[in-house]
């Protein structure tokens, strides 16, 4: 065991010495998860305030007064067109409106994602909306109608989710998502460094013509190899935290495509059990995914072929985590818990929001534990093929 | 000290060494002679347990190197010419670290550090990085590592490769310093001139066989007092 943690040291000791590397892997997702998180929904909604109180020219045609009034009071500045749809094509408006047969028209250049023309297509539609609404209660009025007659009853939706998963938000598939990210990105700098980066730079064969068992030799890199992934995913959601915070206290979300913000509306409140069984959790996952890196990476002839190697293995490894985000629409059952990286989210998942069972926990803890030892396996397998060590 | 019989590896198709057999006797340089390609390396990777044999057998300081891979390697210490330290450790911290794998902590380590630097003159690499030091010196720590633990068989393998004049000289220097105190060595390179100085016996390999074994001085008779000569003449008649 002593040469185990000898190599372990070694190996952390060379990735720390390395300013670069480590400036890279810990102190810059710290630094770019809450930008690259909140950065643009945050700046997105300062334009759509700003593009929402400016007052923008609409081409129009054929509009009455009425309509014209409307589209004033809605900060928006009216000029006359003879074809509206060819000026906002041409790019001279963001907008356009005509008035043709009783029908409102409205033009906006809408193809290309979220635009100031889009912004003022919903300022015109909501104008002639609420013009629409005066005019509808106005001729109630008349009839002798009261105006309830349009809407005889409401519908209100309420979250009845649990407090503490109400509470988690999107944190449950973050959590796991980012977490997969980290320890891939973080683990991977020991890994190819410790085996094709040892092999390149010739010091592999010194090493394993030293009394030292080869289970030893690939533990060791293993244990360095997730040391590493866990302080990056440590890294990883200390940089999500903070971007949640920055998200609380200036506004902002995650960025949907249709150009809505989500709010995140995520906290953690873990009891000490709970946050145990987090990190339990985390180092089984940086485990198998450490041992199946170091194998990954010696098996590969440079340090280039080794990376190129990471890449794939980090979309194989978030694919399980894709199918989390319909976990809704699937009947979770208890084998669920036993399939790889698929069971470590769903447990994350459920230990925030507080519904983990001890099954649960047992089949992840133990399959992962497996899948981990399985990939040590292998890791020992592929330094033992002297085809493997020797090929560069 | 270190005994080969019958020793083959193959890969797939190709043979690699076949049907080696030699001893190295303690206090004794045996050089290990070829072109590239010959099968040097390989045989002294076999020797290291580095790779397993296809066939045939081999002892060194006593130990099966395919029974007891790990009581060899404690044993002997290996050392080639493409063969390189961490370079973001220091001197000290390279030797330290593979120290440990041979139980040399503490008071021993110290004392090991000391002769080896004694040995090799490298004082000066003790506290600088390897990845600041000069080929010559990272080399003197590669070979101190080698070392350190006072293994019974040193393997060197085309160990002069990319030296300067100066690294090659003290190199040569130690090889005979080393056998001086009793260790067996084996010498392996494609130079002739430095198995001329430094061999008590030479082994010719040439396609994975040895074509011819014996003294230095009989090979040099062999080869009217040029080793090189010697080995063209025996390929031939091979």
């Amino acid at each position: 065991m002593e040469a185990v943690l000898r190599i372990f040291r070694k190996e952390l000791v060379q990735v720390f010495r390395d300013r670069k590397l480590v400036f890279s892997t810990l102190v810059l997702p710290v630094l770019l998860m809450p930008v690259f998180m909140f950065g643009p929904s945050l700046f997105l909604s300062r334009l759509m305030q700003g593009a929402a109180e400016k007052v923008q020219e609409v081409a129009v045609a054929g509009l009455p007064q009425e309509a014209l009034k409307a589209l004033e009071e809605a900060r928006l500045e009216p000029v006359p067109h003879p074809d509206p749809e060819k000026a906002v094509r041409e790019g001279r408006y963001p907008a356009g409106v005509a008035f043709r047969e009783g029908v409102y028209r409205v033009y906006g250049r809408l193809a290309s994602g979220l635009t100031e023309s889009q912004v003022v297509v919903e300022k015109v539609k909501g104008a002639l909306q609420a013009l629409k609404e005066a005019k509808v209660a106005e001729a109630l009025r008349r009839a002798g109608l009261p105006q309830e007659v349009l809407s005889p009853f409401g519908v209100e939706v309420v979250d009845a989710s649990p407090p503490r998963e109400r509470a988690g938000g999107l944190l449950g598939f973050l959590l796991p998502f980012f977490l997969v990210v980290f320890v891939l990105s973080g683990g991977q700098v020991v890994a190819v460094d410790a085996t094709a980066g040892e092999k390149e730079k010739g010091t592999l064969e010194a090493l394993l013509a030293a009394p030292v068992p080869l289970v030893q030799v690939a533990l060791g890199k293993t244990l360095a190899t997730v040391a590493m992934a866990l302080l990056s995913g440590v890294a990883g959601l200390l940089g999500l935290a903070l971007g949640g915070a920055w998200s609380a206290r200036f506004g902002g979300g995650v960025l949907t495509e249709r150009g809505e913000t989500l709010a995140l509306g995520g906290q953690v409140s873990l009891d000490g059990g709970s946050f145990l069984a987090l990190f339990l959790t985390a180092f089984l996952l940086a485990l198998f995914m450490g041992a199946v890196m170091v194998a990954l990476g010696l098996y590969a002839r440079s340090f280039k072929e080794a990376q190129s190697y990471m890449a794939p293995l980090q979309l194989l490894f978030l694919l399980p985590l894709l199918f989390l985000q319909f976990r809704g629409f699937l009947e979770i059952e208890a084998w669920h818990y036993l399939l790889p990286l698929f069971n470590v989210a769903l447990l994350m998942d459920a230990l925030l929001k507080g519904s983990a069972t001890p099954l649960e926990v047992g089949f992840t803890w133990a399959s992962t534990l497996v899948y981990a030892l399985l990939a040590l396996g292998l890791a020992v397998w592929v330094f033992g093929r002297e085809d493997v060590v020797f090929r560069n | 000290m270190v005994q080969a019989e019958s020793l083959t590896k193959r890969y797939r198709k190709a043979v690699a060494v076949e049907g080696l057999t030699f001893r190295v006797g303690p206090g004794e340089v045996y050089a290990l002679l070829g072109p590239n390609g010959a099968g040097k390396t390989t045989t002294l990777r076999l020797l290291s347990t580095l790779v397993r044999p296809s066939a045939g057998r081999a002892l060194v300081a006593g130990f099966d190197v395919m029974r007891e891979p790990i009581e060899v390697r404690r044993n002997l210490g290996l050392v080639n010419g493409g063969m390189r330290v961490y370079e973001r450790l220091t001197g000290r911290e390279v030797l330290e670290f593979f120290a440990g794998f041979y139980g040399l902590k503490g008071r021993a380590f110290l004392q090991a550090l000391d002769w080896v630097v004694d040995l090799l003159e490298m004082e000066e690499t003790l506290d600088k990085k390897v990845g600041e030091m000069s080929t010559g010196m990272r080399q003197k720590v590669v070979i101190a590592r080698a070392i350190l633990h006072r293994p019974k068989v040193l393997l060197l393998d085309e160990a002069t490769a990319g030296l300067d004049v100066f690294a090659r000289r003290a190199l040569l220097d130690f090889v005979k310093a080393y056998r001086d105190l009793g260790h067996a060595v084996i010498y392996s390179t494609h130079v002739m001139g430095e198995a001329e100085e430094v061999a008590d016996r030479v082994g010719f390999l040439h396609r994975g066989r040895l074509v011819y074994e014996g003294s230095r001085d009989e090979a040099l008779a062999l080869g009217e007092g040029s080793l090189e000569r010697a080995f063209v003449r025996e390929v031939g008649r091979a």
